[in-house]
């Protein structure tokens, strides 16, 4: 084989992998992450001319309209300002010339939902409708993209950072089992890519809402969330960088595991012991840092190992046995 | 009683979730300022009574699915607590009362304390 004809190969392995997280973070991704909240809506007793203005003013190409409710009853585009420059009708009320049947996105679609409707119905734009049909954001091609580029970037800074740590073997097998792990087999996957304490939880809060989308029971829902939530936090607060969540759905038991790049724990034993914690005095006036992180951990869950090293990073599995024993 | 009942009691505004505050029942109430206290709670179902005004508010009740938050004793609410609390639909309260008057307040109404520390 010549060697340009390798390198080819290399490169669609690599742009396979590319693709399959693309796919997994469309998936993911949630329209009400990339959407602006700050959307400008008129009435529909407002004239062709008023939309007009506003989309110049406020540099937007679209405006929901919606009625005293606040439910959104139509949507004008530039295409429809032009026609109206055209039509010579451009003061006349939004309600005769707006676009009836308006293409909307919920807060929960993924954005693999919205890149089909971009690509079916070729607008620019949809608007994000509640339950109750009032808008409540507005999606356009480049918050997707805007979306895309964040995560990547955060993806980015947090493989360069890992690398140090990552030859610890215990990033590779299942602490409970011993056996090997593969983590794209995981059901559920999200990045601890912040370093905001006030940001602590987001995961946790996700894969909740995960759970019970995969119709989990409630109240193993809630010790999952709690103990993730946990172990979120110790990351944000301890790590000095960045980890992941992995959840795995197993037919007894639901196993989640959070994995650092970071500082390390220096002794578990001390750490598991109610009431201990090396928190600094401002994580503690956020509330955290009573030293029940771990505590809390090995209580809400059915079996729980951590393994760590000062300067290695810290893996925490959990068990959760559906039955509730 | 009800939220909106307990918003009358305590003297409190409404930061958000107003429009849900007359259907929902109040049985059992916590009062707690560290968070990992309110995620050790071993049930769901109460309103949280508390001194601190962060977004973890919000969002650590969501997790451990309380039905409400009174936040007691600080002058403000953060505005980016409101925000989530508006997003993770949890009912915000914000009381002048200080915490132990607050609770006094709620114990002499007949709410009941949480079990605390037992796994459910």
């Amino acid at each position: 084989m010549s060697e340009s004809r390798l390198e080819t190969l290399e490169g669609m392995k690599l742009s396979n992998v590319f693709l399959d997280s693309l796919m997994q973070i469309m998936n993911h991704l949630k329209i009400k992450e990339v959407m602006s909240k700050n959307v400008h809506v008129l009435t529909p007793e407002k004239s062709m001319w008023h939309a007009k203005e506003l989309m110049r003013l406020k540099k937007v190409s679209g405006i929901p309209i919606v009625n005293s409710e606040g439910k959104l009853v139509g949507i004008v585009s530039i295409e429809d300002i032009i026609l109206a420059l055209e039509g010579n009708y451009i003061n006349e009320p939004i309600e005769r010339h707006m676009t009836r049947n308006v293409v909307c996105l919920k807060p929960s679609d993924n954005l693999k939902k919205a890149v089909e409707c971009f690509e079916r119905y070729g607008y620019g734009r949809f608007p994000v409708t509640d339950e109750k049909g009032r808008v409540v954001g507005i999606v356009a091609k480049e918050d997707v993209l805007k979306g895309l580029l964040q995560w990547f970037s955060t993806v980015y800074t947090h493989d360069e950072r890992r690398s140090d740590v990552l030859e610890s073997e215990y990033f590779y097998k299942s602490l409970l089992t011993g056996e090997p792990l593969d983590k794209r087999g995981a059901d559920f996957v999200m990045e601890i890519g912040y370093t905001d304490i006030n940001m602590a939880g987001v995961v946790a809060a996700r894969l909740k809402e995960f759970l019970i989308s995969k119709g989990v029971d409630e109240k193993l829902v809630r010790r999952i969330a709690i103990a993730t939530y946990e172990a979120e936090a110790n990351v944000v607060i301890h790590s000095g960088s960045n980890g992941v969540v992995y959840c795995f759905l197993g037919q007894d038991a639901i196993r989640v595991r959070v994995e650092d790049y970071g500082k390390g724990i220096e002794n578990v034993d001390l750490a598991m012991r109610e009431g201990f914690s090396t928190a600094p005095d401002h994580i503690r006036e956020l509330g955290f840092g009573a030293g029940m992180g771990l505590p809390n951990m090995k209580r809400f869950s059915d079996k729980m190992v951590i393994v760590s090293e000062a300067g290695k990073g810290v893996v925490v599995e959990m068990l959760f046995y559906r039955d509730g024993t | 009683m009800t939220l909106r009942e307990i918003a009358d009691l305590l003297d409190a505004k409404v930061l958000c979730g107003d429009e849900r505050l007359d259907g929902v029942v109040v049985e059992y109430v916590a009062a707690a300022d560290m968070m990992s206290d309110v995620l050790a709670f071993g049930q769901p179902g109460f309103l949280l009574v508390t001194g601190l005004n962060t977004p973890q508010v919000p969002r650590t009740v969501n997790i451990v699915g309380g039905i409400g938050v009174v936040v007691v004793r600080k002058p403000v609410v953060l505005e980016s607590t409101v925000e989530l609390a508006r997003v993770l639909e949890v009912p915000l309260l914000h009381s002048p009362l200080t915490m132990f008057e607050a609770c006094g307040k709620l114990y002499a109404r007949g709410l009941k304390p949480i079990n605390v520390g037992v796994k459910t």
